[in-house]
């Protein structure tokens, strides 16, 4: 890709995190939110059915010629990060065929706590977790919970059923990621929709501003100085 | 040895050959070495004899849109074609980036979604491969292929989906040396296999998959 095309082109979104946290609900949540004054358009990334694609589509919230499943040859993690061509080739079709698009979703299968986009295929990325899968679950980390641009704890209406504290999970993800986003959202919690739904409205401006440089969240922790070496920093540490 | 690595970046990891439909509907095991065999004497020497081709094509300044005719006759499941066109696309994507500026690669961006083997025979030139490489590349990679899919699709011991690509090498040095010295796209054989035709067209309508293809 050309550089000069990158601010004309639309906002490419990421949506991972493990399996059954409720990714493809936040996209159907989102293209609800969204679709009546943007437009949309969503990759998904099935392990062994086009399920997911079949949700978005029946969930009505978007046209369905508008979501396209990608195939991953059982290695989801791979088809995200070592090698996207399937999900860039996926994109740009979309962007082709649907010109001109505002924002491009694409989901990840669900996989395990370290898979995480390429930057060279997303722009910006959202890891989700939920309560259900347990409350330590944020507190061992790992790079989407620690780095992803966006950290979502889903499903907070659960909490009391499942016997975990929402207040110390969300507490425990804040800790894990310094000063970077963290949103515990509930359908049907609205407030928590509308800070989800202004957070991407905030990327999308700083895209188009030209602003939104992709960072990657790993999969390996981020370098660290542990101050017991002898040479000169010549630069600031956060 | 670049282009035949599985961890090129051109979506290698969503393609089974044809084996996902084919073990969906009772290939065993024991079957694959003959379908391996199987497909380097239909579907991927046709897939190699479009690409020495089109190698000849490019090096001598021959029109390929010809070559592309020829490889779309005797590649009869659309989804095939289809399938051969999306990789190609991911490939040329990934050859334009090492290549920036061949000459071969410059004339397939005029041409209306090559297939793989067009595209192979540009990025092909691009490295400097011959004929007989070229050839050898388009049926290991094949081979390689089906045996990296098996592993995902049956139980297997690694070393046995190994073994299977090892005892096919004789057949892919066969199919190199039988496509190298052909130059005219009335030359690529015309050896359809319409069971994995067949499956391929299954494939591409059943919701459940693995593989794109």
């Amino acid at each position: 890709m050309p550089e000069t095309t990158r601010p004309t082109r639309a906002l490419r979104l990421g949506v991972c995190g493990p399996v059954g946290t409720g990714k493809s609900s936040l996209i159907a949540l989102l293209c609800r939110e969204l679709a009546p004054s943007l437009r949309l358009a969503v990759i998904t990334n099935d392990i062994y059915t086009d399920e997911d694609a079949r949700f978005l589509r029946s969930a009505g919230v978007l046209d369905p010629e508008r979501i396209r499943a990608v195939e991953t040859g059982a290695c989801p993690h791979t088809a995200i990060r070592d090698d996207i061509s399937a999900n860039l080739l996926a994109v740009e079709t979309l962007e082709e065929d649907f010109a001109p698009l505002d924002v491009v979703l694409i989901e990840s299968g669900g996989d395990n706590l370290t898979a995480t986009f390429s930057p060279a295929l997303v722009d910006t990325q959202i890891f989700v977790l939920d309560v259900a899968g347990g409350g330590d679950v944020a507190r061992k980390g790992g790079p989407g919970i620690e780095r992803a641009d966006l950290l979502v704890v889903n499903k907070t209406d659960l909490a009391p059923y499942v016997g975990v504290d929402r207040d110390r999970m969300v507490a425990d993800a804040r800790a894990a990621r310094d000063d970077r986003a963290v949103i515990a959202l509930s359908r049907t919690d609205p407030e928590s929709v509308a800070a989800l739904v202004a957070w991407v409205r905030g990327e999308l401006a700083r895209h188009r501003a030209g602003r939104l440089v992709p960072v990657d969240p790993g999969p390996m922790a981020a370098h660290s100085h542990p101050h017991d070496h002898a040479h000169p920093h010549e630069h600031a540490h956060a | 040895m670049l282009l035949a690595d599985a961890r090129l970046p051109v979506a290698g990891h969503t393609q089974s050959g044809q084996l996902e439909p084919a073990v969906a509907r009772g290939l065993a095991a024991r079957d694959v070495p003959a379908y391996l065999r199987a497909r380097l004497e239909t579907v991927t020497g046709v897939e190699a004899a479009t690409a020495v081709v089109a190698r000849h094509h490019l090096v001598h300044g021959l029109p390929l849109p010809p070559v592309e005719v020829a490889w779309a006759a005797r590649t009869p499941s659309a989804a095939m074609r289809t399938t051969s066109r999306a990789q190609a696309r991911a490939l040329l994507r990934l050859a334009h980036r090492l290549w920036p500026g061949d000459p071969a690669l410059a004339v397939l961006a005029g041409i209306d979604r090559p297939s793989r083997g067009v595209a192979l025979a540009a990025a092909g030139t691009a490295a400097g491969l011959d004929a007989l490489s070229l050839a050898r590349l388009v049926g290991y990679d094949d081979v390689q292929t089906v045996c990296a899919a098996a592993l995902k699709l049956m139980p297997l011991d690694p070393y046995e989906a190994t073994g299977w690509a090892h005892a096919a090498l004789p057949a892919v040095e066969a199919l190199a040396h039988s496509v190298a010295p052909l130059t005219k796209p009335g030359d690529i054989p015309a050896a359809g296999a319409p069971q994995i035709e067949a499956w391929a067209e299954d494939h591409a309508a059943t919701t459940r998959r693995l593989f794109s293809a």
